[in-house]
């Protein structure tokens, strides 16, 4: 225990250390705040575009593989709120494969705090931020809101965030070991956004293993839209087990594959 | 020897207006060949890497697949959705999806043009700046609309059946009516990449656009839209931008419907030049240049 505490820091240190980089990034992108929010205002508009095609395809044919509006919904909110609180908060998750293969780590290396988290909080992502507020959005809109609800989908959000960031944080650091991961990583996340924002059923039996494993869209939408449609708190234990289980997986995979990582010489410095 | 050699003879005015009229036929010429030569180089540096397609293939051929499930399950218990059977469904899709991928992307080098100063570098040299982008920019997205067509063929037979294209005409007015939706889209996102003279990040802009493009005959035929919206829609470029090609392959209206569609798109074409020439006129007129 105290090995552990001492190779990786007290999480008092890493709370403080991630709240001080959140403010830092909040801080930086305010700077331009007609930007901002043009960003935020922008990606909401975008997102809201897919609800109206499930309004009309719906309105035209009922249910579509047993989804109504409403569970449709609720999958983009849970979906949208995890993507944005991912990027959000761990921005560079998406330029990690970028940083690898640019020598760019030695910045990171020589800093007390763990390489992996400190790289991944450096940045936030300003369009994320629409993501993240649509969510909310969107629960708030749909029928049955409640502060019990809306605790257990902050809940259910967390954790989809985890299984989010490490996921797409995973296909990154396959730069380490095969160089260029940029077409790998650019696939994972389109396949596991396009697969999580879409009725579960519509893509029969035969593919559901692959939402529960290489790209878990089961555990960012499916277990949470059951969670939310009456599970309630012991399908958010599920989801919980699994952001623990494929963020320690991913954070294995990179510190693996940082033993491999060959130095850029480059002078830099975080301003 | 008499100082009126056949150099300096004035010629017949007949004979006068045809070297003019070949004069401007071979500047003409001239001008159109250096726009050729853009668009080939940049066709060209398109295929050099081959390997750049993987990332574009993986993601059309994702979206066509995940459509192709929507459009099986929503027709589960129905043979068509307004007039729409699902293999023409799925082929609408397949098509409405080649101007928006293979043309769809325009944006972002141009509005990187804009904020790296590159726009001050070209503005200055002997061509329209307009005209040099456009040969460029569809240079490069005939060669990634040519292989999406391929790879979509190759998807619509697995999840659709049979080629929907008919006939010569039917195959004519097809790519007549692509290649038009890929040059409004060009223009379009042009227009777009210009507000950067007033706003530094645009992108937002782009989304909103590229969303409307999706709703507006993209994702769903217009005849999916309710009544008012499809009023509102026939009064937009959008219906040109995908419905139009999308409709003419997946469920051939005949030759008038057909020749009735390409001429809407063909007016739209002509409001993008404009759009697009006053969009670069008026945000040049900002553009201030810093020694470098």
């Amino acid at each position: 225990m105290h090995r552990a505490t001492r190779r990786f820091g007290s999480p008092r240190a890493y709370l403080r250390f991630l709240s001080v980089s959140f403010v830092v990034n909040i801080q930086s992108v305010l700077e331009y705040r007609a930007n901002f929010l043009l960003q935020v205002f922008g990606m909401m508009l975008n997102n809201a575009a897919f609800a109206l095609f499930w309004g009309m395809l719906i309105g035209k044919v009922g249910a579509v593989g047993g989804y109504g509006f409403d569970d449709v919904m609720l999958i983009w909110a849970l979906v949208s709120t995890s993507f944005g609180l991912a990027h959000v908060v761990f921005g560079n998750v998406r330029s990690l494969g970028q940083i690898i293969q640019r020598g760019e780590l030695d910045l990171y290396l020589l800093q007390p705090k763990d390489v992996m988290l400190n790289v991944l909080s450096s940045r936030t992502l300003v369009s994320a931020w629409g993501d993240f507020a649509y969510g909310f959005l969107v629960l708030a809109l749909l029928p049955g809101f409640d502060p019990g609800r809306l605790a257990l989908f902050c809940a259910l959000a967390f954790t989809g965030a985890l299984v989010f960031a490490a996921t797409l944080a995973a296909a990154e650091s396959l730069c380490f070991f095969i160089g260029d991961s940029s077409g790998i990583a650019g696939a994972v996340t389109e396949f596991l956004l396009s697969f999580s924002l879409y009725p579960e059923t519509i893509f029969g039996q035969g593919m559901r293993w692959v939402f529960y494993t290489i790209l878990p869209s089961g555990f960012i939408a499916f277990v949470p839209l059951s969670a939310l449609n009456g599970l309630g708190w012991p399908a958010a234990g599920i989801a919980a087990c699994a952001a623990l289980a494929y963020s320690a997986a991913s954070y294995g995979l990179f510190r693996l594959g940082l033993r491999r990582y060959e130095s850029g010489n480059q002078m830099g410095s975080r301003v | 020897m008499s100082g009126r050699g056949l150099g300096t003879r004035p010629l017949p005015p007949a004979c006068s207006r045809a070297a003019a009229r070949g004069g401007i036929i071979a500047a003409a010429g001239l001008k159109a060949r250096k726009y050729g030569v853009a668009g080939l180089v940049s066709a060209r540096n398109r295929t050099a890497y081959m390997g750049s397609f993987l990332g574009d293939i993986l993601s059309y051929s994702l979206f066509v697949f995940v459509f192709s499930r929507v459009w099986t399950a929503a027709l589960a218990d129905r043979i068509d959705i307004e007039g729409y059977s699902l293999s023409q469904l799925i082929w609408y899709f397949i098509a409405a999806e080649i101007p928006a991928f293979g043309f769809g992307r325009f944006f972002w080098t141009l509005a990187q043009d804009m904020k790296s100063g590159q726009v001050a570098y070209l503005a200055s040299r002997p061509f329209s700046f307009v005209g040099y982008h456009f040969a460029q920019g569809m240079g490069k997205a005939a060669v990634d609309a040519s292989v999406l067509a391929a790879v979509g063929a190759g998807l619509g037979l697995l999840l659709a059946g049979p080629l929907p294209i008919s006939s010569p005409a039917h195959a004519a007015a097809a790519l007549a009516s692509i290649l038009i939706a890929g040059s409004m889209q060009f223009l379009l996102q042009f227009a777009i990449a210009m507000t950067a003279f007033w706003i530094e990040d645009n992108s937002a802009f782009f989304w909103i656009y590229q969303k409307l493009v999706l709703i507006v005959g993209t994702l769903l035929p217009i005849e999916f839209l309710p009544e008012a919206a499809r009023r509102i829609a026939a009064w937009t470029p959008f219906p040109s931008m995908s419905y139009a090609p999308a409709r003419i392959v997946s469920s051939w209206p005949g030759g008038g419907a057909a020749l009735s569609l390409i001429a809407s798109q063909l007016a739209w074409l002509a409001a993008a030049v404009l759009l697009c020439q006053a969009a670069y006129r008026l945000g040049r007129s900002r553009l201030t240049v810093n020694g470098g």
